[in-house]
Order: structure tokens, then C-alpha cells, then sequence
């Protein structure tokens, strides 16, 4: 698993996990992100549970465990957030922070000491240490309730699936070349995502943010310009449909 | 560790199955008990033996279908704790491969705590599976033991059938059949639980 940081500022640190050479090949490759605060840290869409040795593994050369107060869960997905049985018992007094329709769905993965922490529909706003973060919502992204996570500061948007491309893992962490990078995403944004008017909903919210990297769960983050090609590209295309591979 | 796993639940889930069935049939012996009622009843005096038996067959299913439900409900107890050992036992696993990869962190006691907890509960948990495993298999000898009465109260039954007159004899020796099948089909299933639990002290 490599780490890789982001941001640093004197508040607070964003890192990157991913890119994981012990992963069994038939699961997806996924990136995690953490922020750390003074006292505190958030960290996000922890992953599967195949996944969960090697993600705390690397989480623990960075900081304590304990440190890591609040868990995100964009959505309910395995990819997300089935390694959630596991830190519940390594982290027992944590947060998890994930859409409230998701709720009695994620404990299934085995919840007996972290506290859920409801997200409503309209989204929210965590305050840790000094650092404000807030819960954009980016329902039928693909989940049905799902949410961004945005620092306005850092100039990061978390986008979960939105952005996500399919990919090894020996890709780069960041895209080099936007329009090389639309083969990897396009089967992916039309396949799960099911609903043009969610799309374009978000992305009109989205483009009111000060976005320097957009930072997705699968395949590579959009810097600079990146971000507003990803957003054109994005609101361009048609989703929700079924198309075989041939037919383009 | 899969295997291993999956095979106790499925072992659990075999003796509760196997118990279920038990109940079943326990519960045409109690038919039988009152079949036997009335046929006695209509014997009269001559079948006047086979009174006292048939509140024995009655006891008899009484028993087997409260300690088949008493054995149900332990087995459902065995296979939560099972379930929650088998994830104890996969946060183990799993920090113990954090302890290799993150050697060298700075940062790495940060998990001795919340180890040392899992390690408890472990340790509890062994030790609650272990208990329920006793009582799992007490309550099963319990049942195979008044089983075995069954042979004899069969035995008593043909006895005293022969004594009943030509008339109502078949159906008399009748009952004692299907108690003594009953009996032995249940003792069956028990067997067969025994055998289950024996595979699950080895765990
Ligand atoms: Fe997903
Ligand atoms: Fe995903």
C-alpha cells in the first residue's frame, strides 16, 4: 500500500492510500484518504475488508491509531466499507460519519462499538480540531445516499465513485492526460450511475467550489484544469445506460 | 481458517436440524400415547397393564420434546458465540499481520490496547463455547438415557398386549412398535448430534 500526501498546511494534512501490491487481483483497487488534525483524524471510505491489514498497516506508519477519531462511509458498498467489522474493534470509541438511509444496511458489517453519526439528505458540516469539512451530497453518484467530502481550505473535493476509473495498479495517482483518461471512466460513470438529473444537479453544486483536486475512490485525481474538464465531460455525458463495449 | 469455521456452523446447524426432527417424531409419540389410551380404555379390565404405560409413553415424548427445544436453543446460542469467535479470531489474524507490516512504525503501541482487549474477548469467548459444548452434550446423554427406557416400556407392552384378548391385541402391539421405531429413530438423530458435538469439542 503506498501513501502519498496531498496537502499540508498548519492545520492539517491529507494523505492518500492506494495502489495496494498485496491485493488480491479479483477485487477493485481503491484509494482511502485521511485528514489529520492537531488532535484528530478523519479517514475515509476506509475500504474492504481484504483490504483492512494493509490500509491499517499503513495508517498506523503515520499516526497512532487511536488518534483516528471519525470514519467517513461515502455509501454502503463493500469497496467502502465492509473492513467496517474490523475497526470497530480497533477503533472502538470512533464516529462513523455515512448517509442515514444507509444505516441499518452498514451495521451488517458488524458495528458493536463505533457510534453512526446520520448524514442528512441536505449534507453537513464536521468541525474537527480546527479544520471544517463538509458532507456534499451527490445522491445516485452511484448510491442512492452518498455524499462528497469537501475542504474548503485545501481546496479538496473526496468524490467517491464520481471520477472513479478502472485501472491497475501500477497507474499514476494523477491524470496526465484528460482525454487518454476518458476511456477509463466512461464505461464506469454510464454503468452506475443511474440518473442524468442527479448528475447534473451535482455538478452545477460542485461547480460552485474552489476544487484544485478531485480526489475518487477508484483510478486516478484531477488536478487543476483536470477538474473542470472532468465536470464539462461529466455534465456532457449521457448515464444510466447499458452499452456493450463493441458498440462504440 | 474458513474451512475450519464454516464447518462448525454447519455442524451447529446440523444438530439443531438433527433435533428439530427428533421433536417431530416425538410428537407422533405422543399421538400414540393416546391411541393407546383409547384402545386400553375400550380393552377394559383386561388391558388394565396397559395404563400405567401409556402415561409413560406420554412422558416419555413429554421429555424428548422439551429437551429437543432446550437443545435447539442451546444450539442457537453455540452458533452466535461461534460467530462472534470466528470474528474475534479474524481481528487477531488480521492485527497480527499489521504487527509484521508496521514493524518498524513509531506509531505501532498505539494497538497493544485494543489488542490485549481482543485477546480477552477471544479468551472469553473460547471459554463460553466450551461451556455451552458441555451443556450440549449433558443435555443429549440426559435425552439418550430416557431413550433407552422406551426398549423396555416396548417390551412391557408386548407383554401385556398378549394379555389383552385376541381382539384388541394387534392394535396394543402395534403401539408397542411404533414407540419402540420412535425411540430408536430419535436415538438416531441423538447419535448422529453426538457424533457433532464430539467434532466440535475438537475446535
Ligand atoms: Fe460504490
Ligand atoms: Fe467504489
Amino acid at each position: 500500500m503506498k501513501t502519498h500526501k496531498l496537502f499540508e498546511s498548519k492545520s492539517h494534512t491529507w494523505l492518500m492510500f492506494g495502489r495496494d501490491d498485496d491485493k488480491p487481483n479479483e477485487i477493485i483497487d481503491t484509494n482511502q484518504y485521511i485528514v489529520i488534525t492537531h488532535k484528530n483524524a478523519l479517514l475515509m471510505d476506509p475500504g474492504g475488508i481484504e483490504l483492512f491489514s494493509s490500509m491499517l498497516a499503513a495508517v498506523i506508519k503515520q499516526l497512532p491509531a487511536d488518534k483516528i477519531t471519525h470514519l467517513f462511509a461515502s455509501h454502503q458498498d463493500p469497496d467502502i466499507i465492509s473492513s467496517l467489522g474490523l475497526w470497530d474493534q480497533a477503533l472502538p470509541s470512533a464516529t462513523l460519519h455515512s448517509p442515514w438511509i444507509w444505516e441499518s444496511f452498514i451495521k451488517h458489517f458488524g458495528m458493536n462499538n463505533i457510534s453512526y453519526s446520520a448524514i442528512p439528505d441536505e449534507g453537513s458540516a464536521l468541525k474537527i480540531d480546527q479544520v471544517n469539512l463538509e458532507f456534499i451530497p451527490a445522491h445516485y453518484l452511484h448510491s442512492s445516499g452518498n455524499f462528497n467530502v469537501y475542504d474548503a481550505e485545501a481546496k479538496i473535493l473526496m468524490s467517491g465513485d464520481i471520477g472513479a476509473a478502472l485501472e491497475s495498479v501500477e497507474a499514476p495517482l494523477f491524470v496526465e492526460n484528460f482525454d487518454e483518461h476518458i476511456s477509463k471512466m466512461k464505461m464506469f460513470h454510464q454503468r452506475w450511475m443511474p440518473s442524468n438529473e442527479a448528475k447534473n444537479d451535482w455538478v452545477s453544486r460542485v461547480r460552485k467550489l474552489d476544487i484544485d483536486m478531485m480526489c475518487p475512490q477508484h483510478g486516478r485525481i484531477f488536478k487543476g484544469d483536470d477538474v473542470k474538464r472532468f465536470l464539462d465531460w461529466f455534465e456532457a455525458l449521457e448515464v444510466g445506460v447499458i452499452r456493450k463495449p463493441s458498440a462504440e | 481458517m474458513s474451512e475450519l469455521s464454516t464447518n462448525y456452523f454447519v455442524c451447529v446447524a446440523e444438530i439443531a436440524a438433527k433435533l428439530d426432527q427428533a421433536t417431530r417424531i416425538a410428537q407422533q409419540l405422543s399421538l400414540t400415547a393416546s391411541n393407546a389410551r383409547a384402545v386400553a380404555l375400550r380393552a377394559g379390565e383386561r388391558a388394565a397393564g396397559f395404563r400405567p404405560l401409556t402415561d409413560f409413553i406420554d412422558r416419555l415424548a413429554e421429555i424428548t420434546i422439551k429437551s429437543s427445544r432446550s437443545i435447539n436453543l442451546l444450539a442457537a446460542t453455540l452458533s452466535q458465540t461461534s460467530a462472534d469467535k470466528v470474528r474475534a479470531d479474524s481481528a487477531i489474524e488480521h492485527f497480527n499481520i499489521v504487527f509484521i507490516k508496521a514493524k518498524d512504525s513509531p506509531f505501532i503501541d498505539s494497538l497493544d490496547e485494543v489488542y490485549q482487549r481482543c485477546q480477552t474477548k477471544q479468551r472469553q469467548l473460547d471459554k463460553s463455547y466450551k461451556r455451552q459444548i458441555d451443556r450440549l452434550s449433558d443435555e443429549l446423554i440426559m435425552l439418550s438415557n430416557e431413550l433407552r427406557n422406551a426398549v423396555i416400556l416396548a417390551t412391557l407392552s408386548r407383554v401385556e398386549a398378549s394379555q389383552a384378548g385376541i381382539e384388541y391385541q394387534e392394535a396394543l402391539i402395534n403401539v408397542a412398535n411404533n414407540v419402540e421405531g420412535a425411540a430408536s429413530k430419535i436415538k438416531e438423530h441423538i447419535n448422529y448430534s453426538q457424533q457433532m458435538v464430539s467434532t466440535l469439542e475438537e475446535y
